[in-house]
């Protein structure tokens, strides 16, 4: 829906005053003639006529006429606005409500009659390539181990409040094939090994505590981690495989103060973090939560694909090139919220590392599975060479297509193979070479690619699925369904989303769909006021990088991220109502969360449902830190954002950007902060522009009740005095954040106004009366808006007016069933929409 | 309407896909040598800065310190504060005020960057939008050198539509996802055989042309079988193996010629965006290493995006001026913020041009033979989309003449295409006609 088209102070000369018939208005041109147009006339055609093109929509135009299907997305957008209420604007004359809807059924049963009778159906979508993420994993399922291949990859276009995954947005170039062949050159390298035993590498390093008299032990890492030769500073690996994965053993324990039960230990392996390097990199091997003290030493396990981990190149000399290292280093993780405040390190948790062992490459056996799996044994392999690379070829490339191969396809392949067979050295070297082929042909890296056939339609449903709820290619379990023909039966498609839903692999749907619905990745990017937030974020201390950000320390702003994927992640999977979305019982926090928005008894990183206090100011997404973050200045809420996030992501509206030569709101909400006048009172000044306010009366009002918010997600319901110079953290004088919160305290003494009237709707003061107003009146919206985002994310394509009636009837049904979470998507994938693959030539 | 001849020389470019193109290549070597020793190279740079810049407005607004603009009248250049960095190579540079494309008009500020190296009308027919000037540049003249260009950004990749990473297209529906690391960069250009021997390498793109070949062959064959969207969709894949084997082609040809030596002193690949003005200036050394080697000819550099709000770029003002806020928001405010940051961009840009300035090349210097675009499709924070900030610097052997501030407003308007078309003939690339342009522009050359 477009809000953004204002319309100016004109009184209507003309007036409605035809009435409707009790049967309503007659269908097609003759209705059109005596009620429609004279309704457009009085109520639309001042603005949206010959004189003024507001919105550049006119409705003088129109002939009535729906049955050409001319027009039909216009027709769609006024419907959308006369039944919303939207349009006239408020200070515009209003029709009465039988009259608005007999028009709007009017509407909405010519486009109907048009799309009963129309042979066209939905287009569906155009072939289109896998998305990044979904190319990583489908490498991930295809091979059986997981290789990070996204960094080498051009993005993925990003467009805000939109998905990625359609065919539009998905463009093929040169440079993109050429990363694609690299990465299917290297993921062969991996999944196949030359023939013979492996060289093992193996390094050990033990610590001991002695002096631990003075102080932290020599074995022990605290939450600023320790000296130099102790476990903070991590092991050197001497020698390493250039594939294979990899296995570490830690034998480690905690010391745990009084009331903590346990402190998480992560292991990172790449870069030497102790360097003073502004490009460090390294990637996480895991994770492990230490419960166990000092008396009882427990060996844990990592494993992981050494590929993954950036090795630091080695130092150019005159003599030459020196050796790459690689560092495995262990980070104490623990963090209750206070790690700037310069705590005494030993009455923290402290982890005790004994011994870290590296080992690679490791295998329960030799060749590993996933070399197995694509050269497998058969009486062939000996017997006849031919046929063997047949066998493997058909099964490698049937699963790779996510389709049985076909004959033709199988034969070119064999030709290949032969080709390159007769180049390189060894068999193993032919194969990788053929199957890297196999991975950059458009069969793998596109949706799939098959003839139009019933048996064909199978697998591709099958790869909707998986690739809607899993981003990655069916298991077996679905191709066998597929090949049985029994994926058109609803039951078996409930059974199978539902349990694709419950499988780990749909973490990323959730996450990937939710990112882009939410756009909550800028919140990555504010730049946040460190003197106005001085424990937010972990900041160097010293050195040559002081005051710039900690690496590889995760933040609250990282764990805000998974919060909200969480808590999306929950709902489906209590399949509760998604209204959920505006306010829940629960919030979804892990300690350093819960710190920052204040509340007490969780412990612990790992995140989980906490049930929730009218007190606390949470529930739904709106009071989440990734949206709050994301839609501020970094010093300040900014309501202008804000509004937008909550028209674009909760009410499905679609907010334009401003247009050419409006001229901005000349301060930054940021300086204003600080000076204390009121962003609300900036945007009254801001809406007495007459071109400001044409679109402003419309969206601020949606950012105003967000306003008790801080820039960070916290609740802060006052601000000090106008004119009050609010000075940042300062060392001396608050010691610790609650020392400077004590000081925002004595300051803060006025309340911030956050009260608004809604368009076309009531005065809401804050938040709980923001949420409480949407839960009443716009839940059918908010429902509508979500679904329509799951089934776009769903078929990769946008919805258009063809598709509303679908729309409809999934949201009929949706609300009948309480909106819950899990039924609307399994209904989504039992639509026509979803399932209607027919191919189309347009 | 008269026939616009680029236009069609594009389309039909476009239309026979690689083959169009594979003869300048099979013939490239011959070229190159022929080249060498002959005559020295012509080279072009198109560079970008976003957000805007401090321009009060012309009519009723004071002329000060910090316009953008060096100096207020049309003429010969005199330097204000925003501009002082440019005042040592004051023979070298111009000023085109007035200029913009047609084509980004309906675009909106945060858009038209889109089109700034292209002009193409992407409101209305070519809303895929359609090839750059360096691409033009780089696909008559690219074979002479071992890359036909180079594309680098800030940020890296390709961005969406109304939200470009790149400044550089193949053509319509084909931006040319910029890099952004200086390792990679360096990497790929000076050691682009990884230690492999050149034997090895060659062996290596015979195996690959071969290679290729057969998925031309094997995604070729499955076409029959789509309908026609899928058909286009499929013509991408084929057009981007072809484009691959074109460059095995060329690859393969240049290993007959031995790689350059670079002198890597003072250069920090490893440098982060932390640092903007190390981070940038890498970048900028980088063009000039690709330059001195005579590795490419023709390179763009997105300094700054429209749409940076997800990446690094929109801390920027912070780490380099301490400046609270987003780079975004610092074009907005008033001198001296507005007008520091210009400073700052002009520093790093007037580094670049010092240092090609700095180095003999024949009779002269580098920057005698390299044409730089510096400039933005986003004038101001009105969001406006008229009236460019053009910075035109260098290529004063292939014609340009320098040192004033030209005015093209009002009745003297002609389109900034009319400059690329000038800067198109300056690299031996004949041109009469590129998008929206009506000639030359004999203002800056003739």
């Amino acid at each position: 829906m477009l809000l953004m088209f204002p319309l100016v102070l004109l009184l209507a000369t003309l007036s409605y005053g035809a009435g409707v018939p009790a049967d309503g208005i007659a269908t097609g041109t003759s209705g059109y003639k005596s009620h429609v147009e004279p309704f457009f006339s009085t109520y639309c055609i001042k603005c949206h006529g010959p004189d003024k093109s507001k919105g550049k929509i006119t409705l003088h135009t129109l002939d009535g006429d729906l049955s050409t299907g001319k027009e039909l997305e216009r027709w769609e957008l006024i419907l959308e606005m006369v039944e919303s209420g939207e349009m006239p604007p408020e200070d515009e004359k209003q029709p009465g409500q039988a009259d608005r809807k007999a028009v709007a059924k009017w509407i909405d049963s010519g486009l109907r009659d048009y799309l009963k009778k129309s042979s066209e159906s939905a287009p569906a979508a155009t072939a289109r390539r896998l998305t990044n993420f979904e190319y990583q994993n489908t490498m991930r399922d295809l091979l059986g181990f997981e290789l990070k291949l996204i960094d080498n990859l051009p993005e993925d276009p990003v467009k805000p409040y939109h998905f990625n995954n359609t065919a539009q947005f998905m463009l093929m170039g040169m440079e993109q094939m050429d990363r694609y062949k690299e990465g299917a050159r290297r993921v062969m390298a991996s999944a196949i090994v030359d023939p013979g035993k492996p060289e093992i590498h193996r390094t050990v390093r033990t610590w001991e505590a002695n002096d631990a008299a003075t102080g932290m032990g020599g074995d022990e890492i605290g939450i600023y981690g320790n000296r130099r030769n102790t476990p903070a500073s991590g092991m050197g690996i001497k020698s390493w495989p250039s594939t294979g994965e990899y296995r570490i053993r830690i034998k480690a324990s905690a010391i745990l103060p009084k009331g903590i039960e346990q402190m998480p230990l992560r292991l990172l392996m790449g870069y030497n973090i102790g360097e003073n390097l502004a490009m460090l990199q390294v990637e996480p091997v895991g994770t492990v939560e230490l419960r166990n003290n000092v008396d009882s030493p427990k060996v844990y396990e990592f494993r992981g694909r050494i590929e993954n981990h950036p090795a630091k190149p080695g130092v150019v000399t005159a003599k030459g090139v020196g050796p790459a290292t690689m560092n495995i280093t262990p980070q104490n993780l623990y963090d209750d919220g206070r790690l700037n405040d310069s705590l005494d390190a030993l009455a923290m948790p402290r982890a005790v590392i004994e011994s870290i062992e590296f080992e690679a490459p490791v295998a329960d056996v030799w060749p590993p599975v996933h070399h197995t799996r694509i050269l497998f044994d058969s009486p062939l392999r000996a017997s006849d060479p031919a046929a063997y690379v047949r066998e493997v070829l058909e099964r490698f490339m049937s699963r790779a297509f996510r389709r049985p191969v076909t004959k033709d396809e199988l034969n070119r392949f064999v030709k290949i193979h032969g080709i390159i067979a007769a180049e390189v050295d060894s068999f193993e070297q032919a194969m990788r070479e053929t199957l890297a082929i196999v991975l950059v042909s458009p069969q793998f890296l596109y949706h799939t690619i098959a003839e139009d056939s019933a048996a064909m339609r199978q697998y591709e449903l099958a790869s909707r699925l998986s690739y809607f709820l899993w981003g990655s290619m069916p298991d077996e379990e679905l191709m066998n369904l597929a090949a049985k023909g029994q994926l058109e039966n609803p039951a078996v498609i409930e059974k199978q989303v539902r349990r694709l839903l419950a499988d780990q692999r749909s973490h990323d749907f959730v996450d990937n769909f939710t990112t882009q619905w939410l756009s909550i990745d800028k919140m990555k990017t504010v730049k946040i006021n460190t003197s106005l937030f001085p424990r937010f974020l972990y900041l160097v201390s010293g050195g040559e990088r002081a005051g710039t950000e900690m690496p590889y320390r995760p933040t609250i702003r990282d764990f805000m991220h998974d919060e909200t994927i969480g808590f999306i992640a929950e709902l489906i999977k209590r399949n509760a109502s998604v209204l959920n979305i505006v306010d829940s019982d629960f919030a979804y926090l892990n300690q350093p969360l819960a710190a920052h928005y204040g509340i007490e008894g969780v412990q612990g990183n790992k995140l989980r449902p906490v049930p929730i206090k009218p007190e606390h100011h949470l529930g739904g997404l709106l009071t989440q830190g990734s949206m709050l973050i994301g839609n501020s200045t970094g010093s300040a809420p900014h309501p202008i954002y804000r509004a937008v996030w909550l028209r674009e992501a909760i009410l499905g509206d679609e907010v334009k950007p401003p247009p050419a030569d409006v001229p901005a709101l000349s301060d930054t909400a940021g300086d204003s902060a600080a000076n204390a006048v009121t962003i609300k009172d900036l945007l009254a000044l801001h809406r007495k522009k007459e071109s400001c306010n044409e679109c402003h009366v419309r969206l601020d009002p949606w950012g105003i009740p967000f306003e008790h918010y801080n820039a960070t997600g916290r609740f802060q319901p006052m601000v000090p005095k106008e004119g009050t110079r609010v000075r940042g953290f300062n060392r001396e004088l608050d010691k610790d954040l609650d020392g400077y919160l004590a000081y925002l305290g004595s300051i803060n003494t006025v309340k911030i106004m956050a009260d608004a009237r809604v368009p076309h709707g009531p005065t809401v003061d804050g938040m709980q009366d923001l949420k409480a107003y949407l839960l009443k009146d716009r839940k059918d919206e908010i429902a509508q808006a979500l679904l329509r985002k799951l089934l776009t994310y769903s078929i990769g394509r946008e919805l258009t007016f063809r598709d509303r009636f679908a729309v409809e009837q999934l949201f009929q049904e949706a609300k009948t069933n309480g909106f819950k979470f899990q039924d609307m998507i399994v209904a989504i994938c039992q639509s026509e929409t979803f399932r209607g693959i027919q191919r189309k030539d347009n | 309407m008269a026939p616009k001849s680029w236009h069609m020389n594009r389309r039909e470019l476009l239309r026979g896909g690689g083959m169009a193109l594979a003869l300048p290549f099979l013939n490239g070597m011959n070229l190159a040598k022929a080249a060498v020793g002959k005559e020295l190279p012509k080279r072009m740079v198109v560079s970008y800065i976003a957000y805007g810049v401090y321009e009060p407005s012309g009519d009723n607004g004071v002329h000060h310190d910090w316009n953008w603009w060096p100096c207020k009248d049309a003429g010969p250049l005199t330097f204000n504060k925003s501009a002082a960095p440019f005042e040592p190579l004051k023979e070298y540079v111009s000023y085109l005020r007035g200029l913009d494309h047609a084509g980004g008009y309906a675009l909106g500020g945060h858009s038209s960057g889109d089109v700034f190296a292209t002009g193409a009308n992407m409101v209305a027919q070519e809303k895929t939008n359609n090839i750059s000037i360096d691409q033009l540049a780089a696909k008559m003249n690219g074979h002479k050198t071992r890359f036909p260009s180079l594309v680098l950004g800030t940020e890296g990749g390709t961005g969406s539509y109304g939200q470009c990473k790149t400044l550089s297209h193949y053509g319509p529906g084909r931006p040319i996802p910029s890099m952004h690391r200086p390792q990679e960069i360096f990497n790929r250009m000076f050691n682009p055989y990884a230690g492999d021997s050149v034997e090895q390498i060659r062996g290596q793109l015979k195996r690959e042309a071969s290679v290729l070949d057969l998925m031309m062959e094997q995604s070729a064959s499955l076409n029959n079988q789509l309908g026609k969207a899928d058909q286009r969709k499929m013509d991408e894949y084929l057009e981007s193996i072809r484009a691959l084997e074109q460059r095995v082609e060329r690859t393969s040809q240049w290993t007959h010629e031995p790689l350059p030596k670079v002198d890597t002193k003072g250069l920090n690949l490893e440098v982060s965006h932390k640092d903007p003005q190390e981070y940038i200036r890498c970048m900028y050394d980088l063009i000039f290493l690709a330059f001195q080697t005579d590795s490419t000819r023709f390179a763009s550099l997105m300094l700054e995006s429209e749409a940076s709000q997800t990446s690094e770029m929109w801390n920027y003002a912070t780490y380099a001026l301490g400046y609270k806020g987003a780079t975004h928001d610092i074009a907005h405010k008033r001198p001296p913020e507005s007008g520091l940051w210009d400073n700052w961009r002009a520093k790093q840009h007037a580094y670049f041009l010092q240092r090609l300035r700095d180095t003999p090349e024949g009779d002269g210097n580098m920057l005698d033979r390299t044409v730089v675009l510096w400039g933005s499709a986003h004038p101001h924070a009105s969001h406006n989309t008229q009236n460019y900030p053009i910075h035109l610097a260098g290529g004063n052997a292939l014609g340009f003449k320098h040192g004033k501030l030209h005015g093209f407003e009002g009745d003297k308007k002609v389109p900034l295409a009319n400059l690329f078309v000038s800067m198109l003939n300056a690299v031996d690339v004949p041109t009469e006609r590129f998008a929206d342009s009506t000639g030359e522009m004999t203002q800056v050359r003739g």
